[in-house]
Formats: C-alpha cells, sequence, structure tokens
C-alpha cells in the first residue's frame, strides 16, 4: 500500500536523523530480559549500538567498546508503549478570544458536508513538542513510547508513534500515520451533529464522501481535460490519508455498534475503551478488529451521594473491567493497553497489576504494553520487543514490571539512556495532605 | 316524623337548595363506602343531602325518581393534590398560575387563582371526580392548598375549606436528573458535599422562618406596642397553633425521613405528599406518629434502574398493610380524571378493591378533616353522588349521572362537545 | 437471522431454551382479529400452528396449563423512544440521513419494563425537533439480546416527519444556547421544507437513474444518506410516520404527499385527527395516537379521548401509542378507555393495541393476533386485559419465555444481595464518614 510506504519511508527518515552523532555502546549484562517476541531469557545480555539493538541472549558478551552495566537483579523490558495518548501534545485550547471574536462563534453546521467538529489533516507529529513536561512525565513511569493523536472534535485527526524523547519533534517520530482518531461526541443540540445517531451519520458520509472524492479525483487525474476538477477538500484528505480508524467504545453495545460500523468503511479498525471487552471478546476476535484498553478502571465517583443507587451494570462493569484483558487474550484478540490519563508510575503499576489478578498472563501483560502496539499500528518489524535490528528501547526495573515495590531504574530511547526523577508519592498520600 | 323536621331546618339553612335538589334514586347498587355494598337499595337526597338509606323509602309525593336498576352508586371522589383550574395549557406559561416566585409565600391561597371556568374541571369532574385539592407549588412553603367543589360560579361558591393545608416543598439533597420533587436546574450540584452544604443552608432559612414566627406568635400574644402585623408570619399562626396542618411533599426516602424529623422539631402537625420511596422503618415511624400520606400516581416508574418494575405499583398495599392513613392524588390538571385508575393500578399488586376506592374517598375526607361532610354516601352528608353503570375504578365504566351537594352535574366537556361536532362532519 | 449475542451477564434474559413445541392449555384465548376461544395453543419454532379448543399435546412438548389466565397477543406500541441512546438530531430541518438503528441501546432498563407490561413490539421513533426527522427502527423487546438480536429483522423500514409546534421551535426563538433562528418559524414554512426535501430527493433519484442506466466510463453520483432516506419514501420502501396535531396541518401534509406521490403510513399523535378522519381516511393513511392526553400545549387543546372512535368509526385504522416508557406498561388499559370514549367494541380496542399497530408498521403478517403462523408473540394476563385489575404474568416472544413474574419476584433477593456484595467491595474510605442515610437523625 502507498501509505504505508510512505510511513516506513518517513520511519526510516527519522530514525536516520535520531541517529546524529555516534552514541555510546551500552551492554546491559546479567539481566532477566523479557523480550517479548519471545521466551524470558534469565542472566542474559543485551547489546545496543547505534540506537538499535545489536545482539541479546545468555551467550551474548559485551563488546569491548561497551559502556558495560551490570544488572544481575535488574529485569529489562522492551521500551513501555502507551497505545493511545497526548503525551508531548500542547493540550486543546480554544482559539483565541479576541475583539470580536466572542461576538462571532462559528454558525451552526447544516449538515455532514459543512465537515464540522473535523481536522482530519491534523497530524500528531506536527504537533509534538519535545519539551512538553508530559514528555518526561511518561518516561518518569516507563513509557519509552507512545502513539499520541490529536483528540479534540469528531475526526480530531492522525496519530503518530514517537519516541519519548528528543530535541527534535521530528527526531522523536517513529511512524507515521498511525490512523484517524475520532470520537463521538455530538455539538450540541443545535449545531450538526447534535446527537450520537447525528454523528454515526456523519461518520458514515464522511466516509462515504471520501471513497466518492478519491474515485473523482482518480477520474479527473486520468481525463482532466473537458472536466470540471474536484474541489479540494482537506477533511476528505485526512481521511483518506489515514491508514486506519480509532473509534471509542467502553461498553459491549458500543464495541458491537463500533465494530458493524467500521465493517461498512471497509479500513482497518482499533477500538478504544474496550472495558467491557470481556461480554464480547469472542465476536471481537470473530471480527479482527484490534481493541485497545483503558488502563484507567471505572472508579466510583469522588463524591458520592451515598443513597443514590448506582445501577447494578456500572457496578458490574467496574467489577470487571480488569477481567477484559484477560479475556480478549483468551479470545486470541490483538490488544494493548493504553494509560488513558494514568500517570503515576505507581498507579500504572497498580492499573496492569488488576489486569493480571483478574487472570491475564504477565508477559501478555507485558506484551499488551510493548509488542502489541507496534503490532497493531503495523510497526512490529522496526520496534516492540528485543530483538536484533530493533530500535533500542528498553525499559529496565529493579523487579518484575508490576509488583507493587518495583521501581524504575532507567530507560534507553532510541539507545541514550535516561533516569526518572523520583517517583511522586502514591495519590492516596497526595489527597490526604490535601 | 323526624324526617319531616329535618327537612324543614335544610330548607331553612340551606338557601341555594331548591326542589331539584331533592329525589330517590330507587334500585341501585350503593358503595357507601363507609361500609359495606348494599345491592338493590334506594338512596333519598333532600335538598343536597342525604336524607336516608334504605330498600324501601317513604318519600314524599311527587318526589323526583331516578331509577338505578342495574347501575352502582358512589360518593363523588376527591383528588387530594391537584393544579385543576391553575394551569390550563402546560406549555403556555400566561395560562398557569402554581408556582409563585420567592422561597417563602404562607400567604398565598390557591383557591383565588382557580378559574371556575376552566375547560378540566368539567373534564375532571365528568369521570366521577367531585372535589379536589388546588394546590400552589413555588418557592419552599408555597401557599395554602384549598380543597375545593369541581362546580361553581366562582370560587367562592367552589371552596369546601380555602386553607386546607400549608404547602411545604421540602429541601432535597439531589444530584441526580430525575428527582421528582427535586428542584434540579442548570444549578445542579456537583458533588454530594456541595449538595448537603447547600441543603444544610436552606434547611437553616426554613428554620429561622419558623423560629421567626413562633416570635412573632408571642409578640402578638403580648400585644406590646411596637407590634406590628407581618403578613407571611401571620399566615402561619394557625399552622403553630395545629390548627392547619402543613403538606409536606417529599418523594424520596431521604426527603421523607428529613421532614419526618423536622415536623417532630417543630411540632407540627403534618401530611406526607408525593412520596414515592419508602424503608420498613420509615413505615413504621410513619404509622407510629399517625401522619397521613397523599400518594402521588401509582402508574410511575421506578426511581432507579434496579428497582423492581412494580416498585411505585406496590406502595399503596405497603402503606396499608402497616395501617398508614393514605389518599391518591395526581398534582395535574389534564390527568384528574384518570385518578380512579392510579388507585385501581394498585389493586393487581396487593391493595383491596374496596381500600382502593377508600383512597380517593373516604379516607382523603378524613386527611382533609371534612368527612362529616364528603367522601362517603351516609346520611347527614353532601349528596355528592356518583351513578355508574360499573365498577368506578374501571376504566370501562361509563358514568350515568352525578351530583354534586344534590344538583345534577352536567356531564357533557370541551371533549364531548368537541367529539359531538366533528363526528355529525357530513361524510 | 442476522447474529446476535447474549449480552445478559445474569440470567434474565430468554428464561426458557426454546422448546421445539410448547403448548399453552387452558388459556381463555383472545385472538384480536378471531374473537375470544377458550382453549390450547399450540408453538412450534417460535410460531403458533395451531390455535383450538382443543390440542393434541406431541410428544416431548413442553405443556403451560394458563388455567385462569386471558392470552393476547403481544402488544405493539407503533410510537416509543425508549431503547434508544439518542432521540433527536435537533440541528438541522431535515434530518434522514440519521437513524435509531445506530444507536439502539440494548441495556435500556425500559425495554424489560415494556416486557413486563405486556409490549413484544415497539417502533423506536426520532424526535420531532424537525420536520423531516431521522430514521425509525421496530424492536422486539428481547431483553438480554444485543441491538441486533432486538431489531424485527425483515420489518419496513421508517422515518419519522414533524409538523406544528416542535419543528418549527427553533425558528421562533433561539432555544437551547442556540445564537441563531433556524427556518422554519411557521407551519406554511413547514410544508415549504418538507416540498423541497422531496424536489432534491427527486432530481438525487434521478441522477443516480441515469448513472445506471449507463454506468460505464462514468464516476457514481456522490451518496447521499440524507436524500436517499427520502428516495426510499419515493419508492414505497420507507413508512412515513408524521408527528402532527392539528387538522390544517394534517391536511397539508396530505395534499402534499399527494403532490409529490408519497403516501403518510400513520399520523403519529393526530389529536385533530376527528376533525379530519375523512382526508386522512381517504388517503388511506393510519393513525396512532394517544389516549386521553391533552391540554399540554396549544395544538393539544382541542384533544379530545374520542378521537380514536371517531376515526376508527370513520374508516381510519387507529392504534394507541405511549410515546413514554412507562404509559407503554400499560396500553392494554389505554385500550379499555377507546370502549369507555366512544364505545369501540372490545375486539376492536384490542387491536389498536396490537393488530393495528402492526399494520402500520407492516408487520402485520408476522405478529398482531392470535393465529397459525405468526410469531409466537403472547402476552399472559391473570385477568381479562382491558381489566384495571389485570397484569402480566408472563410474556413470549418467538415462543421464548422472556418475561415471567414468579422469576421476576424470586430473582430480586439474589440481584439485591449480589448489588450489596459489589458496593461494599467498591467503597472507598472516604464515602464512610458523617453520611446521614434515612431516619437518623439529624443531630
Amino acid at each position: 500500500m502507498r501509505i504505508s510506504m510512505i510511513a516506513a519511508t518517513l520511519a526510516a527518515a527519522a530514525l536516520c536523523s535520531a541517529a546524529g552523532p555516534a552514541l555510546p555502546v551500552i551492554a546491559i549484562r546479567n539481566a532477566t530480559v523479557h523480550t517479548a517476541s519471545g521466551p524470558v531469557l534469565e542472566k542474559s545480555t543485551v547489546v545496543v549500538r547505534n540506537g538499535l539493538i545489536e545482539a541479546v541472549g545468555p551467550s551474548v558478551t559485551a563488546p569491548a567498546d561497551a559502556w558495560v552495566l551490570e544488572a544481575p537483579s535488574l529485569h529489562v523490558y522492551p521500551g513501555l508503549t502507551d497505545a493511545m495518548s497526548s503525551w508531548g501534545l500542547p493540550a486543546a485550547t480554544p482559539p483565541a478570544a479576541g475583539p470580536g471574536a466572542a461576538t462571532a462563534p462559528p454558525p451552526p453546521a447544516r449538515g455532514p458536508e459543512d465537515r464540522p467538529s473535523n481536522s482530519s489533516w491534523v497530524r500528531a507529529q506536527d504537533l509534538v513538542n519535545p519539551s512538553d513536561r508530559t514528555v518526561t512525565a511518561a518516561r518518569n513511569a516507563g513509557f519509552t513510547t507512545a502513539a499520541v493523536f490529536p483528540t479534540a472534535g469528531i475526526f480530531a485527526g492522525q496519530g503518530a508513534l514517537v519516541n519519548l524523547a528528543g530535541e527534535k519533534a521530528g527526531q522523536m517520530t517513529v511512524a507515521t500515520p498511525l490512523g484517524q482518531y475520532l470520537s463521538l461526541s455530538p455539538r450540541g443540540f443545535t449545531s450538526f451533529p447534535g446527537s450520537l445517531m447525528g454523528v454515526v451519520a456523519y461518520v458514515r458520509q464522511v466516509y462515504l464522501d471520501a471513497d466518492a472524492y478519491r474515485a473523482e479525483k482518480a477520474a479527473y487525474a486520468a481525463n482532466p481535460r473537458g472536466a470540471r476538477r474536484p474541489a479540494y477538500d482537506r477533511a476528505l484528505e485526512g481521511v483518506l490519508e489515514s491508514p486506519r480508524l480509532l473509534l471509542p467504545a467502553v461498553w459491549a453495545k458500543e464495541l458491537v455498534r463500533m465494530t458493524e460500523l467500521a465493517a461498512e468503511f471497509k479500513r482497518p479498525t482499533i477500538l478504544y475503551g474496550a472495558h467491557d471487552a470481556a461480554r464480547v471478546a469472542p465476536y471481537l476476535a470473530k471480527s479482527g478488529a484490534a481493541v485497545l484498553v483503558s488502563l484507567k478502571w471505572p472508579e466510583r465517583a469522588r463524591d458520592p451521594d451515598p443513597e443514590a443507587d448506582e445501577a447494578l451494570r456500572i457496578l458490574e462493569l467496574r467489577e470487571n473491567a480488569p477481567a477484559a484483558p484477560a479475556a480478549l487474550a483468551k479470545a486470541g484478540v490483538k490488544f494493548a493497553f493504553y494509560a488513558g490519563g494514568v500517570e503515576r508510575p505507581a498507579d500504572l503499576r497498580a492499573a496492569v497489576k488488576k489486569a493480571i489478578d483478574a487472570g491475564l498472563d504477565r508477559e501478555a501483560a507485558v506484551r499488551a504494553l510493548t509488542l502489541s502496539a507496534a503490532e497493531i499500528y503495523g510497526v512490529a518489524d522496526h520496534t516492540g520487543s528485543i530483538e536484533p535490528g530493533k530500535i533500542a528501547n528498553l525499559t529496565i526495573t529493579d523487579g518484575a514490571l508490576f509488583q507493587t515495590s518495583t521501581k524504575i531504574k532507567f530507560v534507553l530511547i532510541d539507545g541514550v539512556k535516561y533516569e526518572p526523577a523520583p517517583e511522586a508519592p502514591a495519590r492516596q498520600q497526595q489527597e490526604e495532605k490535601r | 316524623m323526624k324526617r319531616h323536621l329535618v327537612t324543614f331546618l335544610a330548607f331553612c339553612l340551606a338557601i341555594t337548595a331548591g326542589p331539584q335538589d331533592t329525589f330517590l334514586i330507587r334500585d341501585v347498587t350503593l358503595h357507601p363506602v363507609s361500609g359495606p355494598d348494599i345491592p338493590l337499595t334506594s338512596v333519598f337526597v333532600e335538598d343536597g343531602i342525604v336524607a336516608d338509606v334504605g330498600p324501601k323509602l317513604a318519600v314524599p309525593k311527587g318526589t323526583k325518581v331516578v331509577d338505578g336498576k342495574g347501575l352502582h352508586l358512589y360518593p363523588g371522589m376527591i383528588d387530594s393534590a391537584t393544579t385543576l383550574g391553575m394551569a390550563e395549557i402546560g406549555a403556555v406559561r400566561e395560562t398557569t398560575d402554581v408556582a409563585e416566585l420567592g422561597d417563602f409565600n404562607p400567604q398565598l391561597r390557591a383557591l383565588v387563582a382557580v378559574n371556575p371556568s376552566s375547560e378540566h374541571l368539567p373534564v375532571a369532574r365528568a369521570n366521577g371526580i367531585t372535589s379536589a385539592i388546588a394546590l400552589p407549588s413555588g418557592g419552599i412553603i408555597a401557599g395554602q392548598a384549598g380543597l375545593m367543589h369541581l362546580d361553581g360560579w366562582t370560587w367562592e361558591d367552589m371552596d369546601i375549606k380555602r386553607s386546607a393545608a400549608m404547602h411545604l416543598r421540602f429541601p432535597t439533597i439531589s444530584l441526580q436528573a430525575d428527582e421528582s420533587m427535586g428542584r434540579r436546574g442548570a444549578d445542579t450540584p456537583a458533588s454530594f458535599s456541595e449538595g448537603k452544604r447547600r441543603y444544610d443552608e436552606t434547611l437553616q432559612k426554613l428554620r429561622i422562618f419558623f423560629e421567626d414566627a413562633r416570635r412573632y406568635q408571642k409578640a402578638k400574644a403580648a400585644g406590646g406596642a411596637g407590634f406590628t402585623v407581618d403578613r407571611k408570619l401571620e399566615a402561619m399562626l394557625p399552622v403553630l397553633e395545629g390548627k392547619q396542618p402543613v403538606m409536606v411533599t417529599a418523594g424520596r426516602k431521604r426527603a421523607i425521613a428529613d421532614a419526618l424529623d423536622f415536623a417532630k422539631r417543630e411540632n407540627l402537625k403534618i401530611i406526607l405528599a408525593g412520596c414515592r420511596e419508602f424503608t420498613p422503618e420509615l413505615l413504621k415511624e410513619i404509622k407510629a406518629r399517625g401522619v397521613p400520606v397523599i400518594l402521588p400516581e401509582t402508574l410511575a416508574l421506578p426511581l432507579d434502574e434496579d428497582d423492581p418494575y412494580d416498585a411505585l405499583f406496590t406502595i399503596p398495599s405497603q402503606l396499608h398493610r402497616e395501617g398508614i392513613l393514605f389518599a391518591f392524588a395526581t398534582f395535574d390538571s389534564s390527568a384528574v380524571r384518570n385518578l380512579p385508575y392510579q388507585a385501581a393500578a394498585a389493586v393487581p399488586f396487593g391493595l383491596e378493591r374496596e381500600d382502593a376506592l377508600k383512597a380517593v374517598t373516604l379516607n382523603a375526607a378524613k386527611i382533609w378533616g371534612v368527612e362529616d361532610r364528603v367522601g362517603s354516601v351516609d346520611k347527614g352528608k353532601w349528596a355528592d353522588l356518583v351513578l355508574a353503570d360499573g365498577d368506578l375504578l374501571e376504566t370501562k365504566t361509563q358514568i350515568k349521572q352525578m351530583w354534586m351537594r344534590g344538583r345534577s352535574v352536567d356531564l357533557s366537556t370541551r371533549h364531548t362537545k368537541l367529539a359531538d361536532k366533528y363526528a355529525s362532519r357530513p361524510d | 437471522m442476522r447474529r446476535s449475542l447474549c449480552l445478559m451477564l445474569g440470567a434474565v434474559a430468554a428464561l426458557s431454551a426454546p422448546a421445539a413445541d410448547l403448548v399453552i392449555q387452558n388459556a381463555k384465548i383472545l385472538t384480536v382479529t378471531k374473537g375470544r376461544l377458550d382453549g390450547a395453543i399450540h408453538i412450534r419454532d417460535g410460531r403458533i400452528v395451531e390455535v383450538a379448543p382443543k390440542i393434541l399435546v406431541p410428544a416431548g412438548a413442553e405443556v403451560l396449563d394458563a388455567a385462569g389466565m386471558y392470552v393476547m397477543p403481544g402488544i405493539v406500541d407503533c410510537h416509543s423512544h425508549i431503547a434508544s441512546e439518542s432521540i433527536n438530531e435537533g440541528s438541522v430541518s431535515v434530518s434522514s440521513m440519521v437513524g435509531i438503528e445506530d444507536v439502539v441501546d440494548p441495556d435500556d432498563i425500559s425495554i424489560y419494563r415494556a416486557l413486563a407490561g405486556g409490549v413484544t413490539t415497539a417502533n423506536i421513533l426520532h424526535g420531532s425537533a424537525n420536520a423531516i426527522g431521522g430514521k425509525c427502527q421496530v424492536l422486539k423487546m428481547r431483553w438480554g439480546k444485543d441491538a441486533a438480536g432486538l431489531k424485527f429483522a425483515g420489518a419496513k423500514p421508517g422515518i419519522k416527519f414533524a409538523l406544528g409546534e416542535n419543528p418549527k421551535r427553533r425558528g421562533q426563538q433561539a432555544a437551547f444556547g442556540a445564537t441563531t433562528l433556524r427556518y422554519p418559524a411557521t407551519r406554511m414554512g413547514v410544508e415549504d421544507v418538507i416540498r423541497e426535501a422531496f424536489l432534491d430527493a427527486k432530481r438525487y433519484q434521478a441522477e443516480w437513474k441515469s448513472y445506471r442506466a449507463r454506468p460505464a466510463g462514468r464516476v457514481a453520483p456522490r451518496r447521499d444518506l440524507k436524500l436517499e432516506a427520502l428516495v426510499d419514501v419515493l419508492e414505497g420502501q420507507r413508512l412515513v410516520h408524521a408527528h402532527c396535531y392539528r387538522a390544517d396541518e394534517i391536511l397539508m401534509l396530505i395534499r402534499l404527499a399527494d403532490e409529490q406521490g408519497f403516501k403518510i403510513k400513520t399520523f403519529q399523535h393526530v389529536l385533530e385527527g376527528y376533525k379530519v378522519a375523512k382526508e386522512i381516511a381517504a388517503h388511506g393513511g393510519g393513525a396512532s395516537t394517544f389516549s386521553d392526553w391533552w391540554a399540554y400545549k396549544v395544538e393539544a387543546y382541542d384533544a379530545t379521548p374520542y378521537n380514536a372512535a371517531i376515526m376508527h368509526k370513520r374508516g381510519v385504522l387507529v392504534s394507541l401509542n405511549s410515546d413514554s416508557g412507562e404509559l407503554m406498561r400499560h396500553l392494554n388499559n389505554e385500550a379499555a378507555k377507546a370502549v369507555k370514549y366512544g364505545r369501540v367494541s372490545e375486539d376492536d380496542a384490542l387491536a389498536m393495541v396490537t393488530i393495528n399497530a402492526a399494520r402500520q408498521m407492516e408487520i402485520d403478517a408476522r405478529i398482531g393476533s392470535i393465529e397459525p403462523g405468526k410469531d409466537a408473540d403472547l402476552a399472559l394476563f391473570d385477568g381479562h386485559p382491558l381489566s384495571n385489575y389485570a397484569k402480566v404474568q408472563k410474556v413470549f416472544i418467538d415462543g421464548q419465555l422472556y418475561f415471567d413474574r414468579q422469576k421476576d419476584l424470586a430473582q430480586r433477593a439474589e440481584r439485591s444481595t449480589r448489588r450489596k456484595v459489589l458496593l461494599e467491595k467498591q467503597k472507598k474510605p472516604q464515602d464512610d464518614p458523617g453520611r446521614r442515610g434515612p431516619g437518623r437523625r439529624a443531630e
């Protein structure tokens, strides 16, 4: 496919520039290596050269020019990947309200043709700010990589896989575009789409329009003389550029609804949210959709009415959400985790541990935070696991990743070592201080 | 004969009564409500009063006779909370006079805003409802509910008890969208603590208002030179003296519990109203304190998603089992005619038919303190009578004739008139 | 049948596995189309195969003794808004691109509550904020199934229109936070919007016709979901359910539909239908009305509960609908109002909440009466369904038991225990102290 070729080329270009000046050769010795793509290797060495993994295994010896890190009690993981996030992207800000601006709000959209809530052409890698505080925060949490997406609007824009370190945004980009991020939030009652079904109809019309637009452009390109040129439509260009679409779906009914909708578009689809996925895991397996599971498990509201009778189905969702990953794994659905707003390293580990406690295999959990995201986005050939030739993104911990006492020792991103800031106190303690 | 004496006295007293208010309903099945049903009996109405009941009554020669063969005679029904005459067209605010501005308006009287020409009155009447509470409902103390007859040239004609109760809309903590009796708007609190804080503030205001009223009561009794009349506080005196009950609307269990607490603290005689949720403890307390309850529509959705589908259908039978005095109300104007069906709806869910009937007749009269005049077919009571071809609580039943204080009631309505007019449109 | 999933965690859904044969014995059967018959109903593979005074029970058949019970066809509601995650695409005056089919909510407890009121099928309609609204979806109340499992397979699609106060409201006031007024502001404008939309649809139809006649070497026209739904209407493939109140607007729509060459399948609400019953009958339109609602707005002030009876007598196909998740639970009692107001026969009254509604959705070959060949959608009452003292005991859809009062009662304790367990588990420490509960003293 043309689109993915462009992506690969761009990724390669990004790597070349990331290489830059010569990097130290690093050998992590005597560690427990969780490759993600294969078995866990005890007492093994990982050699990193020029930003890439050079070798891994129990019999690998550290090269003479290597900076050797003795790691007898350390665990080496592929760099943790947040499969859907906005790390490093500026917070969506409303347009500046200059004089006069306040008196002229955008006119209400009259239908799909006005392309409301649409910025499908926006690309995440063009928005990444390497010095954004969230880049550091993500790294502190053990993430080396993130699939970042613009999130404002219904067609929010196109995601990019970025490494969470670099001086320039261009150096950070690993792959782009990953896909089109869709939300299903109506624009309010008076502007189209003003309802969930309006949003669905809008999305459907846009994909129909995109296909018609492509055909029209192709016909014009083949024989422009004597034909009226098709009007350029950036909203459709953005949709056509996106190799896949991401649709929100938390509840079983939404997972089914979005799967059926996506099937109409005949494009690879990723469903995100997925807390109720256990109820429809076999169905999802059959549909072939990929799933991103939010690690922000549903919780009770912070200051609830003690007498409000929450519905049993909401209580059940809270109870069962952490079991969704295990069910997906069992059914053979390709899934990955995303932080979903959980920032503190301890909270993240606790969230993954909940999934493990609910039946998810530990190594499957590791894959869901590493290789699976790369596979879902079609970049597993050069990142996501500890294999020779892949990008040297590694997360090194002082214990098994999902034990509460475990700390992130350091991460390697494109072969460069970063040490995390001391972990922030856990949320509970902070609240008490307040 | 004793009866003749009564007749004479009644004639002297009830100058509005005329010869047309004296008649005999013969061979009817009587449902007096105050006692067991009586098949094939007669009812003698003299000057608007039920003068005698029995199978073979001697009546003055020339008395008009209504043949009740195959028909059923009931007392007129009472709707214990309505906006009849106060709200004509729901969506047109110019036609509604239900909710006044301000939190404390005990001086307001619903009856003065009842439009005797409202189309809702004949419509409600035509299905056997003869009396209703007109209920104001703005702010916290909304004003005085009045009990009225659903017929009259003026609201004064209709007046049965113009200050039947003071309406207190009990404040609630509500974070939910559908709290039926709560005052939820755009300013719904974001958290429970915030809601609780606002509730406490409102409750404090309410307490202060009662304190002010008590101080005023003392000042008035003391009769000091500086005493000046305050119309709001003056209106509270019958409440403080226990002469006027407070009708407290509270929908959910917390509000009901809070309302009971408040009433105890302030030593108020209350009628609970609009209640949709009870706990066994609440039922016991309500029973122990002898508080009567006005129930909103039985045919209503459960309050919470997981509640049993029949949660609201079973409330009347729960109250009955506990021995609590209760009556039904529609809290509406256009749907008052369906009051008997709200009562009937509780029957398949455990309430006996006769208790359902009582809750729209005699028990309502008891709650409003007018059981000496209305609510049952008994000697000496007003002849508010409904003659029907079947069970009054069944939808299919047709009302054949009605009397209010012995006066025959016109059963035609805006609805029958429109129907008659267009049914006669040529093909 | 399309794939459907059972989404329920509890055991509420499909209370019985579908036995191949089921015989309901000793029932008072209100067939609606063929009067009352005391006897038995034989169901096989979800369909009624025989209704007779006596039926020989086939070997292996399940038998239900319905002694003392009345069996009527499952109630059909031609106007409901339950089980949908959105109702109104209120932004535009023509919103035919949207449809309830996309947002069916199988978790809506209203489905179960409707079922407990004997409803087995409902027409889920778009709201009335626009002259031409969204597409409708017919659902069976198969509680526990997913959206696909709820959908009435094979039901003809529908669309909502709306006349009068609602669609013109946003032309008269910038409500709901709008900054601009939206055309139309009058009933004249409502007519204009609908005419314009159909003229557009005809142009679109012609464009596609021309393309299909000679596709070679041409790019297909852009598909327009909004106009496609209207082309369906023009081609008789989509039923129009038009919200209306006043006689003038009803007549306007009839004349407009005649002019543009389509039919109005039902007039919804149609509170003044009695004034133009002749014209509605001549158009062949049905009327789906309330039994006795009135006076909630100006256009509902000339309502009369005799409406259904008058229209019925003038030859209009009449159904009584709920438009409410509550009223929906006792449509049988609403039918009794047609007997009260206008003395409609009991069979005709029951038809107004069953077969007539089914006819208005063109699914009467499948449901709406108790006849051989029809889906075994049945409601069992412990009294005559036109009595206020009757309640639903069991409800079957496709021969499967979906509601059983005894089982409902039996499961309550279990559900309540589960709630308590989960609530306790999910409690956070900060939820506990200092909260007032019911009955706790203020001090």
